[in-house]
């Protein structure tokens, strides 16, 4: 990629740059922003994006959970239709006790992400209104898309298990033990270690 | 007096016979299953020359088709409908995740054996099943139901104390009647 | 005399209902004056699950997660993979994808027809275009070995090449499904009853449409040309000669009508990516799936579905399995607010009727 065709990103890098302290920010590549900020500032640079920059289209939100940082990162994905670049604001918040802003009130549909994040990885957004529960019904554990809700033990705690397979051992090996046949070179390839 | 064919009066012999030609299915599709049952119903496959067809209520209906995987809120709500269906009725499982969990067999919030809940009576499996498997499903219950055999209306009558005790496993708020007869 | 407002559950168990969904509605007299989506009732949580597959094993369940139209699914996660690791694809695999989104989307719009002339009453219509559909799923099946999940858009290309005679087959779908159209047309839309019924009905005016978020058939019944493979071309879409249609209107009517164009442009597209499409290689093979790691990133990429706008945004941390996967179907958009706001003073009997027209799909919504 050269340098000249990067041109619209870079200026809107600088444009951000000048106006908010943002922590490490880059082009990533064609058509792709990535600004990271504080939780605190969220509002003002999606504020100004969408209404000086015309990033009028709010296209994605999501979450990470990084457990190894105790951390959780808050993407905010914004397209510009005229341009065509993606806008990626990041904010990082403690896993323990995180509260976000809410941005519902600048568009619509956050709210629907803002209640799903909620439920999914229990960060609380400051004034969000909605019913608690969104996808789950009665839920009394960790919120389960956290990286320390372990799915599998979960689910030997509650539900059944039809017998059979218990070892649960590769089919390959399986297969050879009951036939006692040399496996083929192509499957030979794709062994597990 | 039904799990017996020696048995089988010549009433039940007619009773069965027309039970088996008119299956009403409860239009609910409880998880991607449900795609295959259009196909099912058209033109190309018509399964109403078996006398297969929907019913909007479940009142009305004979057969429960649990489509796929059930997740744990959709439960209750099955649970529900089935207990208001008249006897007879009877339950298919559709798709490998009735069965065992499928794919789903390490989700969180997708129940694994379906038969520990709901009697269920024929299994069809694959992910997703053909519509001949379909209604292959429906000509085996079919037989069942000609044999008497079909009988897992009476099985859940039967055993309600465990069936009721491995759903109030799962629903842990449950707030409905503990029957819906 | 002040009316009493009575609470309407509509579903889970509907047949009006698309999918395993509830709305619970307060209404005076037949006027529905609030609305609340209930979902949930599909959730088998996807994005756990990625969580502890490998790549190539993530790959064999995303499929899963839209069901009247998986492709997009297959489309979007290879799209990601490809992204981060920066993985290149043969030239004829863009053809063939791009020939199978298409189809996908001709096989769900076939589905819709279905799906919204019934809820309007107009059974025949269903029976015609869900029983044509099957000559779609039929070369589906040709192709990829499934009817409905095919597992064949995958990271590096395309599972396998064309089989022998596949571009006449597809070819004569293509003509019968056109002359079928004209069919169709006689039946639904020169129908007066369904015009009397679409017309002024789920009015979504164009500044709503943008401050809501929504995407699709139903932003350009708006009269807003906005579509993906034409703002953000992927694949070869830029390479193929095709126009997406966008009407003033806003009302079912509108939506309706951009999709019966739409169809039209997809067996066009059909027919010219098996014309132009070069020979060569479909696959570019990917390592040992137990060993294949892909660098540390991110991405977000979107593939405009028959519905709208489908997302992924993917991230890797370096191992050899997904960190997250999250996916935003344009049903999470139009299925949840906009349905509660837009259901607001319309009839219950629109009810079902106006969400087939949005094309809300609760398996997309919840994962």
């Amino acid at each position: 990629m050269s340098e000249n065709k990067l041109n619209k990103e870079q200026l809107l890098l600088d444009l951000l740059k000048k106006k908010f302290i943002l922590n490490e920010s880059a082009v990533r590549r064609a058509k792709r922003v990535e600004v990271k900020v504080d939780p605190k500032e969220i509002i003002p640079v999606l504020l100004y994006a969408k209404e000086n920059s015309r990033y009028i289209s709010f296209a994605h939100m999501s979450c990470v959970d990084w457990i190894e940082d105790g951390e959780f990162e808050v993407v905010y994905i914004l397209w510009n239709p005229e341009d065509k670049i993606n806008l990626f604001v990041k904010t990082r918040i403690s896993r323990d006790n995180g509260v976000l802003p809410n941005i519902d009130f600048i568009w619509r549909q956050a709210n629907t992400y803002e209640r799903e994040i909620r439920e999914m990885f229990g960060i609380q957004f400051e004034g969000l209104v909605g019913r608690q529960e969104f996808i789950l019904e009665d839920w009394e554990h960790m919120p389960p898309m956290r990286r320390d809700f372990d799915t599998a033990e979960f689910v030997k705690k509650t539900y059944f298990k039809r017998p059979g397979r218990e070892d649960a051992k590769d089919v390959r090996e399986f297969v050879q033990e009951r036939t006692d046949e040399e496996l083929p070179d192509f499957a030979k390839k794709y062994s597990r270690d | 007096m039904y799990n017996d064919k020696e048995s089988q009066k010549i009433v039940d012999i007619i009773q069965n016979y027309a039970r088996k030609h008119s299956l009403f299915i409860l239009a609910y599709g409880t998880g991607c299953g449900a795609i295959e049952i259009p196909p099912t119903m058209t033109s190309r496959y018509d399964a109403e020359r078996f006398g297969i067809r929907g019913s909007a209520t479940p009142r009305q209906a004979d057969v429960l088709l649990i489509t796929g995987y059930l997740a744990t809120k959709s439960l209750k709500r099955v649970i529900k409908v089935y207990e208001q269906m008249q006897d007879p009725k009877y339950v298919i499982g559709f798709g490998s995740c009735t069965i065992n969990g499928g794919m789903y067999w390490d989700s969180y919030n997708t129940i694994n054996v379906l038969d520990k809940y709901l009697p269920v009576d024929v299994y069809i499996n694959g992910c997703m099943p053909r519509p001949e498997a379909v209604i292959a499903g429906f000509v085996k219950l079919q037989k069942l139901i000609q044999q008497g055999k079909a009988d897992g209306w009476d099985i859940y009558k039967k055993n309600i104390d465990e069936y009721k005790a491995n759903q109030k496993k799962i629903i842990t708020n449950w707030v409905m009647p503990d029957f819906n007869f | 005399m002040r009316e009493k407002t009575t609470t309407l559950y509509l579903g889970p168990q509907h047949p009006g209902i698309t999918g395993n969904m509830m709305v619970k509605l307060q209404v005076q007299g037949d006027t529905v004056v609030k609305a609340e989506t209930h979902v949930g009732y599909l959730h088998r949580g996807f994005e756990k699950l990625m969580e502890r597959r490998n790549w190539l094993q993530s790959f064999t369940i995303v499929c899963r997660i839209c069901v009247p139209e998986p492709d997009p699914n297959e489309e979007n996660y290879s799209r990601a993979v490809e992204e981060i690791e920066g993985r290149e694809v043969p030239e004829r695999a863009k053809y063939i994808r791009v020939m199978t989104l298409e189809l996908a989307r001709i096989a769900t719009y076939l589905l819709w027809y279905g799906g919204q002339s019934g809820s309007a009453g107009l059974y025949t219509m269903g029976q015609w275009s869900v029983g044509d559909r099957n000559y779609i799923l039929d070369l589906f099946e040709d192709l990829t070995g499934g009817r409905i999940y095919h597992m064949y858009i995958w990271p590096g290309g395309v599972r396998r090449d064309l089989p022998k005679g596949f571009k006449d087959k597809a070819l004569r779908t293509m003509d019968y499904i056109e002359k079928r159209l004209d069919d169709y047309d006689k039946l639904l839309f020169e129908n007066s009853i369904f015009q009397k019924r679409a017309k002024g009905v789920g009015i979504i005016d164009k500044k709503k449409a943008v401050e809501w978020g929504v995407v699709g058939p139903p932003l350009r019944g708006c009269g807003i040309k906005s579509d993906v493979r034409i703002d953000d071309p992927y694949e070869v879409y830029d390479k193929l000669d095709f126009e997406v249609p966008a009407m003033e209107g806003g009302d079912v009517w509108t939506r309706a009508l951009i999709r019966r164009f739409e169809i039209r442009q997809s067996i066009n597209l059909v027919r010219q990516a098996l014309d132009k499409m070069p020979g060569g290689e479909y696959y570019n093979k990917i390592p040992n799936p137990h060993k294949w790691t892909i660098p540390a990133g991110d991405a977000f990429v979107k593939t405009e579905s028959a519905r709208g706008e489908f997302g992924y945004y993917m991230v890797s941390d370096g191992g050899n399995k997904p960190r997250r996967v999250h996916v935003k179907g344009p049903a999470y958009v139009h299925g949840v607010s906009l349905l509660e706001n837009l259901l607001e003073g319309e009839n219950i009997a629109d009810v079902s009727f106006i969400m087939n027209s949005l094309g809300t799909c609760p398996p997309e919504i919840e994962r």
